[in-house]
């Protein structure tokens, strides 16, 4: 992953999972998450995501002129919310809208799933929902 | 003995579940020498872990308590006649847990009796067209005997009394439930309002010691994980273990069952089977068991032809395989006023059997009940309300205000089964050790979804009157049900012509090979079907020792 698709990454996850009292997604470990699984069973989808995320950051290019993880934090909802509902401007090599369905399910996995897969720092979204887990 | 390619035995029993445990216990205890191959792994607490992303209950990568992914696929074929090859781990393969114990290592332990009409489908509803709803060749009382080993034996919590109007029954549950908490108080308070009968669910965990096991701890991680207690009841820390102690069992994990063997004249005379090395050996015994599961039994009995059964054993009227269920899930969703959510597992707590039978205008029904915990995941993927952003601030904000009120109350539906549901063997693909694998096709029948919304409704109704501010349910697809519940595709039977074994377990036209597992099941019941599964066992084994 280049340092430019890395950056975008991180502006979708914390899109899907903004900050709020509690961590964002990243704040709470999902690339770390990710990381893993690229190395595991989404080894198959790094190209995949590699041109997916080139293909968001040019359409916040398209759109308004400036790169994915520039945008304020609305614009980036909005843009997003537009691929899902599979409006794009720019030429995608897949389906837009899958893409960004993928994406939601991965970076909840990382924010929700259990630490031991590598997100969810401290079971922070655990506690957060009230799920409290003893030994 | 591995590597020697041959041994010598009273029995072979195949898989190490619910069915093949128990076999398993009754031969070897009545001094038979038994052999049991299982295909999966045996596998420690540890190895099966607490994996949210990996387990029976949400499995959205490979499962790391088997099958395993290298084992091979099946394929699936849809409405159109599309075909497509799915892995163990993705909607549509139809799987159990595949480990040592089975199901019953990973389960939620729910330990229902079949209520007496669900063995007179056909009698008490009529055959809707295209089914081929059946009345089983026998009844409740016949096995009621046999519940109560299963009972007593593997060890059930539950309140007999509560359920004294639904079945005879000869003693109480060995103990009393599990202490109830905030979802079974809520729906207690809805079921009072709307004059429903209400029971605690019946559970095979122990709520005190027993068997020599301690009680269980109320964790979170019960349906899909192993017990970190060891006290959930299953096959393989009772009837397996019994089993072994007589010092006349062998258990065999990692031995995949390939054929059946058979002599010129087409009698049993053994099993041949694969260990993980591929090397293939062969078991000779006087009776096989076959216990693997309603797709992996039909798979074998089908890869076994003989001269005389050139279709594979127990299938000149090419009923094996056919029949295929589970249930058709119908639920509903409650946003409650009150956190429900308390934190003590298992979390399924409270039922009606008041749906089960004789409402108005469907056949069958389900027994209600409210859900296992629910992991944090499953609860984003499964329970989140209709038009709620899937993700976003929003998203974020539902999930912290509403996780521990949102209740789920749904129930297995009774599916009314059709032949064209099934299981046979594909012609192309093959498994790691190149045996053919399960293609699956058909659907249920469109009376079970008629079922299913009817019992939604009721399901939303019990919510709403236990408090949910709003409630919401969806419909289940017309497709396949079988997985963790599948059942039916050896059905039990006095004819030949229409089932493939006889009301004892044994194949048709066969004195030594029997099916101990919920392939025999005619219908499969509007409750959780593994205590049936065990009686039936019992019933079974027992009669082939008195024979023999």
């Amino acid at each position: 992953m280049t340092p430019g698709q890395a950056a975008t990454l991180g502006a979708v996850v914390d899109t899907i999972v903004p900050a709020d009292d509690y961590p964002s997604g990243t704040e709470a470990g999902v690339l770390d998450y990710l990381a893993g699984q690229f190395g595991r069973d989404l080894a198959d989808l790094r190209a995949y995501y590699g041109a997916g995320l080139d293909a968001v950051e040019a359409e916040a290019r398209e759109r308004h002129g400036a790169g994915f993880p520039e945008l304020p934090p609305g614009r980036r909802e909005e843009l997003l919310r537009a691929l899902e509902s599979g409006d794009t401007r720019v030429p995608w090599p897949f389906d837009a809208a899958a893409f960004v369905e993928t994406v939601v399910g991965h970076v909840m996995e990382g924010f929700y799933g259990d630490p031991g897969n590598g997100g969810n720092h401290d079971a922070v979204s655990w506690r957060m929902i009230g799920f409290e887990v003893g030994d | 003995m591995r590597g020697t390619g041959l041994m010598r035995v009273d029995a072979v029993v195949i898989g190490s579940g619910a069915g093949g445990g128990v076999a398993a216990a009754v031969l070897a205890e009545a001094g038979k020498h038994v052999l049991v191959l299982e295909r999966g792994r045996d596998l420690t607490f540890e190895e099966i872990g607490r994996d949210h992303l990996r387990n029976h209950r949400l499995t959205r990568y490979p499962h790391r308590s088997g099958p395993d992914y290298e084992d091979g696929p099946r394929v699936v074929v849809d409405a159109t006649g599309g075909e497509k090859v799915v892995r163990p781990h993705e909607p549509g393969f139809h799987g159990n847990a595949t480990l040592v114990g089975g199901g019953t290592r990973l389960y939620g332990a729910q330990a229902w009796r079949f209520l007496p009409a669900d063995f007179t489908m056909a009698s008490t509803y009529g055959v809707p067209a295209g089914s081929s709803l059946a009345d089983w060749p026998i009844g409740y009382d016949d096995l009621e005997p046999y519940y109560e080993r299963a009972e007593w034996e593997i060890g059930v919590c539950g309140d007999h009394a509560a359920g004294s109007r639904h079945w005879r029954r000869a003693r109480p549950y060995p103990m009393s439930p599990l202490p109830e908490g905030l979802q079974a108080a809520a729906l207690r308070r809805g079921a009072a309002a709307l004059g429903w009968d209400v029971l605690p669910v019946p559970l095979l965990i122990n709520s005190v010691p027993y068997g020599g096991r301690a009680a269980c701890t109320r964790c979170q991680h019960c349906v899909g994980f192993a017990c970190p207690a060891d006290a959930k009841n299953g096959s393989h820390n009772t009837v397996l273990s019994r089993a072994l102690a007589t010092g006349r069992a062998r258990l065999l994990p990692e031995a995949v069952a390939e054929r059946l063997e058979c002599d010129p004249s087409g009698r049993v005379t053994g099993v041949r089977w694969v260990d993980r090395s591929g090397a293939r050996h062969v078991a000779e015994a006087e009776v096989v068991i076959c216990a693997a599961g309603a797709i992996e039994t039909a798979r074998l009995l089908q890869n076994s032809p003989t001269r005389r059964e050139p279709h594979g054993l127990g299938n000149n009227h090419d009923q094996v395989g056919r029949h295929l269920q589970g249930h058709a899930y119908a639920w509903a969703l409650g946003e409650m006023d009150e956190p429900v959510h308390d934190g003590l597992g298992p979390g399924v707590s409270l039922a009606t059997l008041d749906f089960v039978h004789y409402n108005d205008g469907v056949i069958g029904g389900a027994m209600l009940a409210d859900e296992f915990t629910v992991l944090p995941l499953a609860f984003w993927a499964r329970n989140l309300p209709p038009g709620l952003p899937r993700w976003g601030a929003r998203n974020k904000q539902y999930m912290r205000d509403n996780y521990r009120r949102v209740m789920r109350v749904g129930g297995p539906v009774q599916e009314i089964p059709n032949p064209e549901a099934r299981t046979r063997l594909d012609p192309q693909v093959r498994d790691r050790w190149g045996i053919p694998v399960a293609r699956l096709s058909g659907a249920t029948h469109p009376e079970s979804l008629r079922t299913g919304d009817f019992i939604a409704g009721r399901a939303r109704e019990w919510l709403l009157a236990s408090g949910a501010r709003r409630a919401w349910a969806a419909r289940a697809p017309l497709t396949l049900h079988a997985g963790q519940h599948q059942s039916g595709t050896c059905r039990m039977g006095d004819d030949e012509r229409t089932s493939v074994v006889d009301r004892w377990g044994r194949v048709h036209g066969h004195d030594n090979l029997y099916v101990a597992d919920a392939s025999v099941h005619v219908t499969n019941g509007g409750v959780n079907p593994v205590l049936t599964v065990m009686a039936l066992a019992f019933r079974t084994a027992e009669r082939l020792c008195a024979d023999w």
